[in-house]
């Protein structure tokens, strides 16, 4: 997708407060950065992902934390919630 | 100094006290001196768990200012957190919501799961990085309030001093014991809000004597007349009163409402009204029991929410649908027949020349007892 296409979709996702909208095009921002090897930004977008998951509770939450957690970037979950 | 020696005169015996002086009732230096040494150094009603039915419904309080947080966690248990975040003090849930997952603060998106722990700092570290040596989430969580459910009633110690619960309001638990068995909230109908421009230590005063049914209640007296009542009062407990004579309602063919398991002969025509200090009032009867919280707003406003329980569940028991609406409209009627007096007596306590009142020796000894605790409580935090 297209980055201003996903910024777009992001925006009103939020604006719906889409959460499982939200964790998906996060989630793909990620992979994009990632594909490019921005790690940074890959971060900062999986953690994007991962708040959302956790606040709904969405399975992915204990995924995307293991991802960030492979990657020093959060305290590493033992177990979902 | 002069306040002690105002306060002594309500700590003496029921036959020669006075009353709490006005400034209880009307003084907002009083009533923040109240909140903090009678009212956050107890355990007070907040709520109700019947509000928090589900796993992750959770409902914010506000309690005389201060923001609490009732949620149901996975386990089913009920716990009361302080409602601002860790991070910049955000109020963390402005309106009742069920939480699938974490409680997300709104600001920036710290998340506590349903027992506080903190489970997400998202950027703390800088852009995509989660954490921070210096910011250990295990001293982040949540801050707790100590909190007790009984019979259906969030009680909660605000200043987390007071002993527990059970041994706090052990005498009564005691006392009441058969009473100790699962009740059922009678539905819509039977919960109700009444505003009332009163201080609420005076719907206190009012629950806890017998000695105006035959006055304002003129109804109720004709089958409950003040001879077939009783006083209740333990010191530095709890009051209330009784009654011998309580009638069970009945519909047009005679049926009548389902009565809580194996109750003791005393409950046939029983029933008992007592105050659980300093602001929940409790009423228990064969076949349903009430629970009213007293929500003081400020010193001259106070709403009362008011929750009728019963021994069968509503959607259980249709057929008693009837029953407990008629049940809910008596109720209702005696609690707004009350209303006047609370209001008042709240009128009559800017009269300056007021001393705190005199007591019937005889009928006003649950009365007495309140105020005998309440200023025993005030005179605690005056001297700490
Ligand atoms: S104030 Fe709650 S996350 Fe910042
Ligand atoms: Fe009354």
């Amino acid at each position: 997708m297209e980055i201003d296409l996903l910024d777009r979709a992001l925006l009103e996702a939020h604006a719906r407060r889409d959460t499982t909208e939200l964790i998906r095009l996060y989630s793909l921002a990620a992979e994009e950065c990632e594909a490019k090897q921005d790690i940074g930004a890959a971060c900062f977008f999986l953690t994007q992902a991962f708040v959302f998951a956790l606040e709904s509770g969405a399975e992915e939450a204990f995924e995307l934390n293991q991802k960030l957690a492979d990657r020093g970037r959060v305290h590493r979950f033992t177990s979902s919630m | 100094m002069n306040k002690h020696s105002v306060l002594s005169s309500v700590l003496s015996d029921v036959n020669t006290a006075n009353g709490l002086p006005n400034e209880h009732y009307i003084d907002p230096v009083v009533f923040a001196e109240e909140k903090r040494s009678v009212l956050f150094a107890n355990w007070s009603g907040i709520g109700f768990g019947k509000d928090v039915p589900e796993v992750g419904d959770a409902r914010p309080i506000d309690f005389l200012g201060m923001p609490l947080l009732v949620v149901r966690d996975r386990d089913g248990e009920i716990g009361v957190f302080q409602n601002t975040c860790r991070h910049r003090g955000m109020i963390l849930v402005d309106e009742p919501k069920k939480i699938s997952g974490a409680i997300r603060c709104p600001y920036h998106s710290w998340c506590y799961d349903l027992k506080g722990k903190l489970r997400a700092t998202p950027h703390v570290g800088g852009p995509g990085q989660n954490k921070h040596d210096d910011v250990d989430p295990n001293d982040l969580g949540l801050i707790r309030v100590r909190s007790y459910v009984w019979r259906d009633v969030i009680f909660v110690n605000i200043d987390g001093q007071a002993p527990e619960f059970e041994q706090a309001h052990g005498h009564l638990m005691a006392r009441w014991a058969e009473f100790e068995q699962p009740i059922f909230h009678g539905g819509a109908l039977s919960s109700f809000k009444l505003e009332v421009k009163t201080n609420w230590k005076l719907a206190v005063e009012n629950f806890c004597e017998s000695y105006h049914l035959p006055w304002v209640h003129p109804g109720l007296n004709s089958y409950s007349r003040l001879e077939d009542h009783y006083n209740i009062e333990e010191r530095d407990l709890y009051s209330g009163q009784g009654t011998i004579v309580y009638r069970q309602l009945t519909d047009d063919v005679g049926s009548k409402m389902p009565d809580f398991q194996g109750l003791g002969e005393k409950w046939d025509q029983g029933a008992e009204y007592i105050a659980v200090y300093p602001n929940v009032l409790l009423g228990v009867q064969r076949d349903h029991s009430f629970a009213i919280v007293l929500e003081p707003v400020d010193q001259e406003h106070t709403v009362e929410h008011i929750e009728l329980y019963y021994a069968a569940g509503e959607q259980e028991t249709p057929e008693f649908d009837e029953l407990r609406s008629l049940n809910a409209q008596l109720w209702k009627t005696v609690f707004e027949e009350d209303i006047f007096v609370v209001e008042g007596m709240q009128k009559g306590r800017h009269g300056t020349l007021f001393d705190g009142g005199r007591f019937s020796p005889v009928m006003d000894g649950p009365t007495h007892n309140f105020h005998h605790w309440v200023a025993s409580q005030v005179e605690k935090g005056r001297s700490t």
